[in-house]
């Protein structure tokens, strides 16, 4: 639009200095090639697809493709060996089927899972059920029987403080033969 | 993923709808719809379970529900012996998860037959209906008021003094 004003603003100027100059009346529309004088109106013929290359002025996008790109990135590379190994699993292996417990088998404690990821981190990975309710167990014997002795030991020390007929509670007192009695031996001291 | 509706499970009635004499030459329009659906969606999706399900004939591995032991229960423990408190209170969580899937289904059939009958329900539900209030009469006895903290200990002093106020209660009815 601006180029366009200025070559109609040029040949304005052209054509007042050539009516001025020549004082003539000349035909308009130039035809024929030759060379052209500067500011005159020439048709211009570009490529039938896109029209006349511009230079288009807007703000940057590198920094957002860029960071668009190396999200892209990083979330596929793990993202897309995970989802092939999750649909290798699902198609191929499958889940397990439900079943009667047979006669006399005592199933894996990992055989009480459906999905065979939930079957493989059960048995491989976490504990058996059974191992935790025995460590639960065996922690609260341990301290069932440390609180029972503890209880014991403040029974027996209260008695033979109160009693004084144990082994505890002795305490050293001087001799008596050390006291000197000189002081309350005379009534009138 | 999510289990799906065991068709077994609920008895459906048969349907009674009248056998339709055909009045006019027009062909019915549902019968299109119904083998366009069959084209688009039926068939691709049976197609491709099939072949998922040919593919996994081959392995076949079971799982199993887990069938516990029945221990002593609380009243059953002598006082200061822990172990038995636990495995007590470790069966009866079992048993409280057990009887919310019990109400649970109870609840499902309630509203399977509410669906299927629709304005009829009132009558033709009179049976569900009445299981459903039992069990939940049953379930808000025996765990209702725990809150979060409750445990085999707080269940059974509940039961104690709901036996307590029977007791009362019987005792001023004979006077």
């Amino acid at each position: 639009m601006a180029a366009m004003s200025r070559v109609l603003r040029a040949a304005a100027a052209w054509a007042a200095r050539r009516a001025g100059s020549a004082g003539t009346t000349r035909t308009t529309g130039i035809t024929g090639i030759g060379p052209r004088l500067p500011g005159t109106l020439v048709p211009v013929r570009h490529s039938g697809d896109h029209g006349k290359r511009m230079f288009i002025i807007k703000a940057t996008s590198f920094y957002d493709s860029r960071f668009l790109r190396l999200l892209r990135f990083y979330v596929f590379l793990t993202g897309i060996p995970v989802a092939v190994l999750l649909t290798y699993i699902n198609v191929f292996i499958g889940e397990a089927e439900l079943a009667e417990i047979p006669e006399g088998y005592v199933p894996e404690h990992w055989e009480y899972y459906k999905h065979p990821i939930t079957r493989w981190i059960a048995r491989y990975v976490l504990d058996p059920p059974e191992k935790n309710y025995e460590k639960d167990m065996a922690l609260l014997d341990l301290e069932a029987r440390k609180s029972e002795l503890r209880i014991l030991e403040l029974e027996a020390r209260r008695l033979m403080r109160h009693r004084g007929d144990g082994p505890w509670y002795h305490y050293e007192t001087p001799d008596k033969n050390l006291v000197d009695n000189s002081m309350k031996s005379t009534p009138d001291n | 993923m999510p289990e799906d509706h065991d068709l077994k499970a609920y008895k459906v009635p048969p349907t009674r709808t009248p056998v339709a004499e055909r009045t006019t030459s027009v062909p019915n329009p549902v019968d299109f719809f119904q083998t366009a659906f069959n084209y688009v969606f039926d068939a691709p999706v049976t197609f491709v379970r099939e072949l998922i399900e040919r593919l996994q004939n081959k392995n076949n591995f079971y799982y199993y529900h887990q069938k516990f032991r029945r221990v002593p229960d609380l009243s059953e423990c002598l006082e200061g012996d822990y172990l038995c408190y636990y495995e007590a209170e470790a069966q009866w969580r079992r048993d409280r998860m057990v009887d919310q899937e019990i109400v649970e289904i109870v609840r499902e059939r309630m509203a399977a037959c509410k669906q299927r009958e629709g304005p009829n329900q009132f009558q033709n539900c009179a049976k569900e209906m009445e299981l459903l209030a039992q069990v939940t009469k049953a379930y808000q006895d025996r765990y209702g008021d725990l809150g979060y903290h409750g445990n085999a200990r707080t269940c059974l002093m509940k039961q104690k003094h709901r036996m307590m106020e029977e007791r009362k209660a019987a005792q001023e009815k004979q006077e």
